[in-house]
């Protein structure tokens, strides 16, 4: 029983929130260095599951759930860093830490694949294309909620604060330091978007492919297979006007929250429905 | 000798408001239309009530600096000048209420905070000295300020001089164009690439041109009714290096260029919009929807307010960006406590001054009565005119030398009036004939007893 690992990274990211609350600039940096150590810990973690069973199928619902949460962070992380937004850490680690603490208090249940040993590679594949397909929109999901409240800000001019450079304060590294900008947020939306919809696309397919091949047939429509293009229809027509016809700002932003929602429900209405859609037992 | 300013603000009136008055004052002939109306304003015997006026209208003010008669009373004539005013710019006297009225000490004490930018919507902005001595030098080509408003204007600009010299109000970099170019930041990530279209060539447009140059902006286009105007304006306002970003375009070009505008700045003087809603919705369609960031800093306003209803364009007036800092205000609060002792002590100044001119027809009125004394007695022995003016104004200088300077110091305070009486009645003088006499020999007295004084 290795589930009380996940408590670590969870305390850690749990304890990094307490230094704001002294509300000073330095704190903000305490704050961003605990974040990194908690998810040095998760990394840490996520080899030692490596080396125990190799990259193989997470056959246990907890360990599935564990890898989604480094993933997710793992790909803010890297966000974060690029775009200089470490603030998105702030948002996103609750996500991270919930999906830990659920990793912990979910059943250790084995999940048995009905599945040939042929097809459990393009099913790693699978899982490992929509996870981070799917935290790339998680990601595109936040910053579009920071967008939509951002944007709701300056358009009615409310609670807009101008801070003066000579005494940054530690409310504008959290609320409307330069990060902030709209320019900034709708890139980042945008570029979720176009490296997720390949992940999320080659995913599905491969998701179709193995659905065939679990049942015998590629003729029949399953109520998965009717969810899942509806989501990756909504990113498409998202990616298309985006692409085509420049759509930007706060109607993206809605499409990427619409979507990721979509998501969300889909995900949950395979596996806790209709789990014998997923090859599960 | 009463000082009245009567105006409007954005403390004490709404934009709407501001904006009539504005309206009706924004050309010189304007201006000069109702200056000449409240100069011809006379009471029942047919006498001035005002003798000199300046105009000041900003984008957030509209003030009206008087010297009046002695004939309008504070009670009487201040309350005739205010229905005026109000029924020149709001139709009935209703409006009255929008109006502020200061007089005598208060009037310069406001007057010296409005030049130190101690009144300013953002405090210690430095546009309204610039403003303020723009309606002064009008006020002096069209000959409405005369001897006392001139000296109360230079006090006002020398007190504001020392305002920004000896404290840290103008140190801090809030103001309107500091926080016009803050705003775009949160619009845009990098202000590198983004092109800047101003409108009109004023003082402000200037200011916030300048910030955007220093935030890294390197593409801006100057669009001015009078292109020649426009040069100039780069010319005497910006420095060699700041020019190589600025090219100017024609006035009918400028709706060509909105597509490739990421931020406009309107600072032009029309009465009207110059940008309309009807107008944008094809300009963001052809921008692929890229965001338009538009600064309205005009009044009366220049950018239709329903343009901020678009999506992805985002309009800011004058009056958001003030709501906006208004935090940043309050930490220049402290500053201005230490700005408001200096103001005080010009305030005193200045009313000395003043009061000291009130004893000026009982000099003048002391000085003749020994002239004439002199000239009676030593006609009896000097015959030669010139030898004899220059004995009697010697000798008057040197008798009076004492009591003026007497008369001076009483004049300072208000106890010193006993003293003045005193005076008055040793030498049995009338200089009551003195105060109401024609201007023009009132203004020669002053200037009389002024070279006295030196």
């Amino acid at each position: 029983m290795l589930k009380e690992l996940y408590l670590i990274p969870v305390a850690v990211y749990i304890f990094s929130y307490l230094p704001l609350l002294f509300q000073k600039k330095k704190m903000y940096k305490v704050f961003i260095s605990l974040i990194y150590a908690g998810f040095a810990l998760q990394t840490l973690i996520f080899f030692i599951f490596l080396g125990i069973k190799g990259f193989t199928v997470p056959v246990h619902i907890d360990r599935f759930v564990f890898f989604n949460a480094w993933i997710l962070m793992f790909i803010v992380v890297l966000f974060g860093l690029f775009y200089k937004v470490e603030y998105i850490l702030l948002y996103i680690t609750p996500l991270v830490a919930l999906n830990l603490l659920i990793g912990f208090f979910v059943p250790h249940v084995h999940i048995k694949l009905v599945m040939l040993n042929a097809d459990k590679t393009i099913l790693l594949t699978h899982i490992v294309l929509i996870l981070i397909g799917d935290s790339l929109f998680a990601l595109a999901f936040i910053v579009s909620l920071i967008y939509i409240f951002q944007e709701r800000k300056i358009k009615n001019k409310k609670n807009l604060k101008l801070f003066d450079k000579k005494d940054i304060q530690l409310q504008e590294v959290l609320h409307s330091g330069g990060g902030y900008n709209l320019e900034l947020l709708d890139n980042i939306n945008y570029q979720c978007l176009k490296i997720g919809f390949p992940f999320i696309t080659l995913g599905i397919v491969m998701g179709i492919y193995l659905s065939g091949s679990l049942f015998g047939t590629f003729m029949v429509v399953k109520p998965i297979e009717i969810m899942s293009l509806i989501t990756w229809l909504i990113y498409a027509v998202l990616l298309h006007e985006r692409m085509a016809k420049g759509l930007r700002g706060k109607r993206a932003a809605v499409f990427s929250v619409a979507g990721f929602l979509l998501i969300l429900f889909s995900l949950s209405f395979s596996f806790y429905l209709f789990p014998a859609f997923h090859g599960l037992k | 000798m009463d000082i009245l300013i009567i105006g409007l603000n954005h403390k004490s009136a709404e934009i709407g408001n501001r904006e009539t008055v504005s309206k009706k004052l924004l050309t010189i002939e304007l201006r000069q239309d109702f200056t000449n109306k409240l100069l011809d304003m006379k009471d029942e015997n047919g006498r001035p009530f005002i003798k000199e006026v300046v105009v000041l209208t900003t984008c957030n003010r509209s003030e009206f600096i008087m010297h009046l008669s002695s004939q309008a009373s504070y009670g009487k004539g201040g309350h005739i000048i205010k229905s005026l005013i109000a029924k020149h710019f709001f139709g009935d006297a209703a409006g009255e209420n929008i109006f502020y009225m200061h007089l005598n000490e208060d009037a310069v004490r406001h007057l010296f905070s409005v030049a130190s930018s101690l009144d300013s919507m953002i405090i210690g902005e430095p546009q309204i000295l610039g403003q303020m001595k723009e309606a002064y030098n009008e006020a002096c080509k069209f000959k409405t300020s005369g001897r006392f408003l001139n000296k109360l204007f230079h006090k006002a600009f020398n007190c504001a001089k020392t305002v920004r010299t000896e404290t840290g109000i103008a140190t801090s970099p809030v103001s309107v164009s500091y926080a016009a170019v803050e705003l775009s930041k949160k619009v845009f990530n990098s202000l590198d690439e983004k092109k800047v279209l101003l409108l009109g060539a004023g003082e402000m447009g200037k200011l916030t041109v300048k910030h955007f140059i220093k935030y890294g902006v390197r593409n801006i286009y100057i669009a001015n009714r009078t292109k020649e105007n426009a040069l100039r304006f780069i010319e005497e306002s910006f420095s060699s290096t700041e020019k190589e970003y600025l090219n100017v375009i024609d006035f009918s070009e400028y709706y060509k260029l909105l597509p490739q505008s990421d931020i406009v700045l309107c600072s032009t003087g029309s009465e009207d919009y110059v940008l309309k809603y009807v107008d944008i919705i094809p300009v963001i369609k052809i921008r692929k929807q890229r965001p338009l960031f538009l600064i309205d800093i005009s009044m009366p306003r220049n950018i239709d307010p329903e343009i901020n209803k678009i999506p992805n364009v985002y309009l800011f007036d004058i009056d958001d960006i003030g709501k906006m800092i208004e935090d940043n205000i309050e930490i220049r609060k402290q500053e201005a406590d230490a700005a408001k002792e200096f103001v005080e002590t010009a305030v005193k100044e200045f009313m000395n001054w003043k009061e000291s001119l009130n004893v000026v027809p009982v000099i003048i009125s002391l000085r003749n009565k020994v002239k004439d004394i002199l000239e009676i007695e030593l006609s009896k022995y000097i015959g030669d005119k010139k030898e004899k003016d220059l004995i009697i104004n010697s000798l008057t200088n040197k008798i009076l030398h004492e009591p003026t300077m007497l008369i001076k110091k009483a004049s300072a305070n208000s106890e010193g009036i006993s003293s003045i009486e005193t005076i008055k009645a040793l030498f049995n003088l009338d200089s009551e004939d003195l105060t109401d006499t024609d201007k023009g020999k009132e203004n020669e007295n002053v200037s009389k007893y002024i070279k006295l004084i030196k």
